[in-house]
């Protein structure tokens, strides 16, 4: 009633006059010292189409994608059951040719793939056309080599339908700005190169279903190679497999294993201790590294290494060949914890592990938990009291992981007989 | 009904199967054979003989038939197989076979005879242990009642303690063939038997 009013009556008086336009001589005033930004000129993202535009994207589109007609959805009807065409339509419905003109490409140049493919992923096993095989050759399968006069013929021929397929509406004639002529030059160029790489160049037949075949790359035995990337970088990250059989740890490894190198592959390892030990002699100190490396397939085999060594490198290595040397089996229940509660004393550390119900996870301290996942457990608890020396906690936990007392064992000693009542249970789901 | 002579009796058989010993003795009571015959029927111990201070004569140097009788008896065992089995109930009479039918069953029973002190103090309890892979059966025995706090355990008590869980301060069966004796009244049980039946009891011990 009071203190308002003379303000509000200010307020009222400026908003009743006209505000000055950004034109006007004088320019806004600043609230702050930094300069004021030019407004940004607006511009879309994608250029507009004008609509005759839009009518010719439309005659394009409806000429290279027509839509079904009865003959063709009859012809459907034989091959496709009712719900299989139902989901064609829908997804012919959902892509707007429109789209596929003004964003898809259609490849025009001679080494175009003689197949559908947008090749949005190259997979190098599937990313070929369906094979055909002999018997989708009709009539005789007779091939003899051409003559010269065929040969040329075959050629010239060739030539003739890859220049047709660069330039669909006929090789441009008459006066050629230079750019085109170039263009032309060289798509000569590339035709009669195809035409004379062309097997049906070189061998003919009476039957040109046959003749067909020859070029057709459905009917190749070999399957298209990939891509070989060749700079410095991909050279020197590459490895040669002569230069992987140089170790001769490793190859001892192998043999004694008997294993080939596929399978050393799957096999996943950790250091997990690694301090510098020394040896005191007459001549002084020898200082060495000592490593302590686990190895494991995450299912069911475990190992521990130990490597001492001068060198480091070659002291871990020592420690990852006696980890994959070490593995043994560990025991798993329903192939994801343990069976029952373990103890195991190594030294002055108990390690007690407890088998834990099915989404639990693996909570326990990191040594154990790695070892836990390189044996394939998903569900585990531990507990470490005492002396938690890293060395004894995994040797403890390796042998109480081992050794572990297996249900249909103890009831053989004590001359019970075990039944497994899961399979009834649970309709036999179980592990 | 001391727990403090049960205790004795826990550590000295986990120290026996340490030792890998055979047969091992403990005192006489009638808390420790029934409960030994309880170790027995889980399969934990192969023998309970009660005896004197020097250990019984294995099974097969106990009694031996003389070489005639053999064959009459295996003739007979083949008739009768459950005849070689001693029996309590006393022969009932029958007709022209039934002097050479008792005769086998007297050796039978002598098979069996072991003798025992009359002084009860110098009898024991003779116990054979189980091993298999080299690792003894029974590894651990523990007493969870103690001399100086009894734990009674009551059926929804057992039922959490068998399915794993800790229940009434006494932490469930978690061990891979753990098992858990209770004395109840209606003699001593494995804790699994006691749910079965629905009856609770004092815990004496665990065993696995």
């Amino acid at each position: 009633m009071s203190v308002c009013r003379p303000t509000r009556c200010l307020f009222s008086w400026l908003s009743s006059i006209p505000k000055p336009s950004s034109s006007a001589s004088h320019p806004r005033r600043p609230f702050s010292s930094t300069t004021v930004r030019s407004g940004r000129k607006r511009r879309p993202h994608y250029p507009s189409i004008k609509a005759e535009d839009l009518a010719l994207l439309n005659q394009a589109a409806e000429t290279n994608y027509p839509k079904y007609d009865t003959s063709e959805t009859s012809l459907l009807s034989k091959r496709y059951t009712k719900s299989q065409i139902a989901a064609i339509k829908a997804a012919e419905a959902a892509l707007d040719p429109k789209d596929i003109i003004t964003q898809g490409q259609r490849r025009t140049d001679p080494w175009q793939l003689p197949y559908e493919d947008d090749l949005a992923e190259v997979d190098p096993v599937t990313d070929h056309a369906d094979k055909l095989s002999h018997r989708d050759i009709k009539g005789p399968k007779n091939f003899r080599r051409a003559n010269e006069v065929e040969r040329d013929e075959a050629i010239a021929q060739i030539a003739n339908e890859n220049l047709a397929k660069l330039y669909p509406s006929g090789v441009p004639d008459g006066k050629l700005s230079p750019k085109e002529q170039q263009h032309l030059e060289e798509a000569m160029q590339a035709a009669l190169t195809q035409a004379a790489l062309d097997p049906r160049a070189i061998y003919t037949s009476d039957n040109p279903h046959a003749v067909a075949a020859l070029a057709d790359p459905r009917h190749s035995v070999v399957l298209p190679d990939l891509p070989r990337i060749e700079n410095r970088m991909a050279r020197q990250t590459r490895r040669l497999s002569n230069e992987e059989q140089e170790d001769p740890r490793e190859r001892r490894l192998l043999q004694y294993m008997d294993w080939d190198k596929k399978e050393l592959r799957k096999i996943r390892s950790k250091t997990l201790v690694v301090h510098g030990v020394t040896n005191q002699t007459r001549m002084g100190k020898i200082r060495s590294m000592y490593y302590l490396t686990i190895a494991g397939n995450g299912d069911g085999l475990l190992g521990v290494g130990e490597g001492k060594s001068v060198e480091p490198e070659e002291g871990r290595k020592q420690s990852v060949m006696s980890a994959i040397r070490n593995m043994r089996p560990i025991p798993r229940y329903e192939n994801r914890t343990i069976f029952g509660d373990l103890e195991k004393k190594f030294g002055a550390t108990r390690v007690k592990l407890y088998s834990r119900p099915p989404g639990f996870g693996l909570r326990t301290q990191h040594l154990i938990f790695e070892m836990a996942r390189l044996a394939g457990l998903q569900d585990l608890s531990a507990r470490v009291p005492g002396a938690r020396n890293k060395m004894n906690v995994i040797k403890a936990t390796w042998e109480a992981l081992c050794n572990q007392k297996l249900p249909d064992e103890i009831a053989r000693g004590r001359g019970k007989k075990l039944v497994d009542v899961r399979k009834v249970y649970y309709g036999g789901s179980v592990h | 009904m001391s727990l403090v002579n049960l205790a004795h009796v826990c550590s000295h058989l986990q120290n026996a199967s340490k030792a890998r010993l055979g047969l091992t003795s403990i005192p006489v009571s009638k808390l420790h054979v029934k409960l030994m015959l309880g170790l027995q029927k889980e399969g934990l111990i192969s023998s309970v003989t009660l005896g004197g201070p020097r250990p019984p004569l294995p099974y097969l140097l106990q009694a031996s038939p003389d070489p005639e009788d053999m064959g009459k008896m295996a003739q007979e065992m083949q008739e009768e197989p459950w005849l070689a089995y001693p029996s309590e109930r006393p022969q009932i009479s029958r007709d022209a076979a039934e002097e050479e039918v008792s005769q086998i069953a007297n050796v039978a029973s002598e098979v069996y005879k072991v003798p025992i002190p009359q002084n009860p103090a110098q009898r024991r309890l003779w116990l054979g242990l189980k091993y298999w892979n080299n690792e003894p059966v029974l590894r651990n025995m523990k007493l969870i009642s103690k001399p100086t706090r009894r734990i009674w355990l009551t059926t929804q008590d057992l039922n959490k303690i068998t399915r794993t869980r800790a229940s009434s301060y006494v932490p469930g069966l978690t061990h891979p063939g753990e098992c858990m004796f209770l004395t109840t009244d209606r003699g001593i049980l494995e804790a699994r038997e006691c749910v079965e039946r629905r009856i609770g009891g004092m815990a004496l011990c665990r065993v696995w």
